[in-house]
Parts: C-alpha cells; sequence; structure tokens
C-alpha cells in the first residue's frame, strides 16, 4: 500500500453513552475482545478512522454508531453521508434490503423459513489511516 | 458484526477486488466468500456489546436479553444497478461531497455458524428499500478542488 503522511488533529474515539450494567455483568469480560473479527488474520490491515456524524438508537444504552442509515423517505438530494469511513474519497455503495431464505440446523436437518432484514455496502478508495497516513483499501459493510 | 476498535461501524476490510464498481456504467457488485465475522445475535447486543437491553425504566425499548457473540462466516453477492436518480451533493455542515445515484439493488448471501446454515432466496430487485451508488469526499478530503 501506498503511504502518504497528512496531518490530522486527535479527536475521541469512543462514545460510549452507557451501558445496561445490570444485565452484563451476566456475560463476563470475554464480550470485550478484538473488536474486528479475526483482526489477528490481517494484521497488516490499516485501520480507517469513522465519520464524526452518526445516530444512538438505543440511547442511553449502548455505543454510538458512526453510520448514517439510508431513509426511503427522504429524497436523494438530502442524502446523509452514507460512507462510514472519514477522511475518504472513492466509491460507495450502501443497501437496505430486505428478504427470505432458509435456515438449516445442520445437526439434525430441521429446515425453516426465515426474515431478514439487511444494511449492506462497501467503501473502495483513498482514506486517512489511525496512523496518519494515506492508503487504498476496500471494505465491506456487513 | 462488531463494531471496530476505533469504532468504525460495521466495516471490515476484504480484497481490493471484492468490490467492483462501474461508475461511469452505474452499477457495481460486492463478492465476499466465507467472510470470518462475529454474530452478535441481533443489533440490541451488537451496540451494547452484547449487554442486551433491560426494557422498561421508562424507555420505549423492548428488554432484549443479553446474548453472547459467536464466530460466523459470511458470503455475500450484492448488486447495485439500474439508477432511477441522480444528485450531486456538497453537505458542508458534515463534510462530504460527491456524485449519488439512487439505484436498485440484489443480494444473495448465505451464512455458516457450528449446527447452523443460512441460505436467502434469489435476488429479488422487488426487495430493495433504498440503495444508493456513488463517489464521494469526506473529512479532509472535503475542501479539496475536483
Amino acid at each position: 500500500m501506498k503511504a502518504v503522511q497528512i496531518h490530522r488533529p486527535f479527536r475521541s474515539r469512543r462514545a460510549f453513552l452507557g451501558k445496561a450494567a445490570t444485565t452484563g455483568t451476566l456475560l463476563g469480560a470475554g464480550l470485550f475482545g478484538p473488536r474486528s473479527a479475526h483482526a489477528h488474520d490481517r494484521p497488516n490491515q490499516k485501520s480507517p478512522n469513522p465519520i464524526p456524524g452518526g445516530v444512538a438508537p438505543f440511547s442511553p444504552f449502548g455505543v454510538f454508531i458512526h453510520h448514517n442509515p439510508l431513509n426511503a423517505a427522504n429524497p436523494l438530494s438530502a442524502l446523509n453521508d452514507p460512507s462510514q469511513i472519514t477522511d475518504f474519497q472513492g466509491f460507495v455503495g450502501l443497501t437496505h434490503i430486505r428478504g427470505g431464505g432458509t435456515g438449516i440446523n445442520t445437526v439434525t436437518g430441521e429446515t425453516m423459513t426465515l426474515g431478514f432484514q439487511a444494511d449492506v455496502g462497501f467503501n473502495k478508495g483513498e482514506f486517512i489511516a489511525t496512523d496518519g497516513f494515506q492508503y487504498r483499501g476496500t471494505f465491506a459493510f456487513v | 458484526m462488531h463494531i471496530d476498535v476505533n469504532d468504525v461501524f460495521w466495516m471490515i476490510p476484504v480484497a481490493d477486488d471484492a468490490a467492483d464498481v462501474e461508475f461511469d456504467q452505474q452499477q457495481a457488485s460486492l463478492r465476499v466468500n466465507d467472510l470470518m465475522v462475529f454474530d452478535d445475535h441481533d443489533v440490541a447486543n451488537s451496540l451494547t456489546q452484547g449487554l442486551g437491553l433491560p426494557g422498561g425504566l421508562g424507555f420505549t425499548y423492548p428488554k432484549i436479553p443479553p446474548v453472547a457473540p459467536g464466530r460466523a462466516t459470511v458470503s455475500f453477492d450484492v448488486e447495485w444497478n439500474s439508477p432511477t436518480t441522480s444528485a450531486q451533493i456538497n453537505n458542508d455542515s458534515q463534510q462530504f461531497k460527491g456524485s449519488f445515484l439512487q439505484v436498485s439493488a440484489t443480494v444473495k448471501w448465505s451464512a455458516d455458524q457450528p449446527g447452523f446454515h443460512f441460505e436467502s432466496e434469489l435476488p429479488d430487485p422487488s426487495r430493495n428499500l433504498i440503495s444508493v451508488l456513488g463517489y464521494e469526499q469526506n473529512g479532509v478530503f472535503f475542501n479539496l478542488a475536483g
């Protein structure tokens, strides 16, 4: 990856709004391990920064999410930033979609009809990573 | 899916060719196979890091029991195409600008975790609620010319 350093002022990363501590104590500390799935498998990946805005759908519980959900009621011209990554230039795709499918218990063979609603997308382009350098990368929003 | 340690929401690095964009042709695709993720079970547990929601206490949210995350793999095949609207946006308050298309989209996906497999229905454009495709600049790139 090509790296170019660009100065960026420090800002706070985590924005916890609160937690349901009474229920959380039942679960132990195992939930607070590495949050990027299997991150140890990709040690050379450079981490982008989140967009500053977003929503807190369960305020005051849960984390503030740096994401602007698509709203079918709004015209495209009123689109909020569809990227989850800031300091980014490139292509972004985002979809809010629903559908159905089949779940299979692979032990018993039992099948069940299931529905889903999903937000899926991608960012592909250049970004300034947490180390202040510029990289090219592709990220899936899943 | 967990939230990245830097607070980037539900994004995971993938191979560069996983996303194929032909913006001039007003289409794009995302294909990932056997992507390893954490399954947080539901949105509430993802956003509370497995703590669930207590319910009551004067809040409108229902009680969501805490659920520990599990390992899973997912495969996605998403297509964006057939634009209906386009817009040039320059949003000073959110510091982003770019060319955007409102498009149709389809998704075909599957998931696996120990003891369970899910396979979605075949791609169906009528399932699209809203989708966009764009080229944008935000953050430090917002004030760059072009």
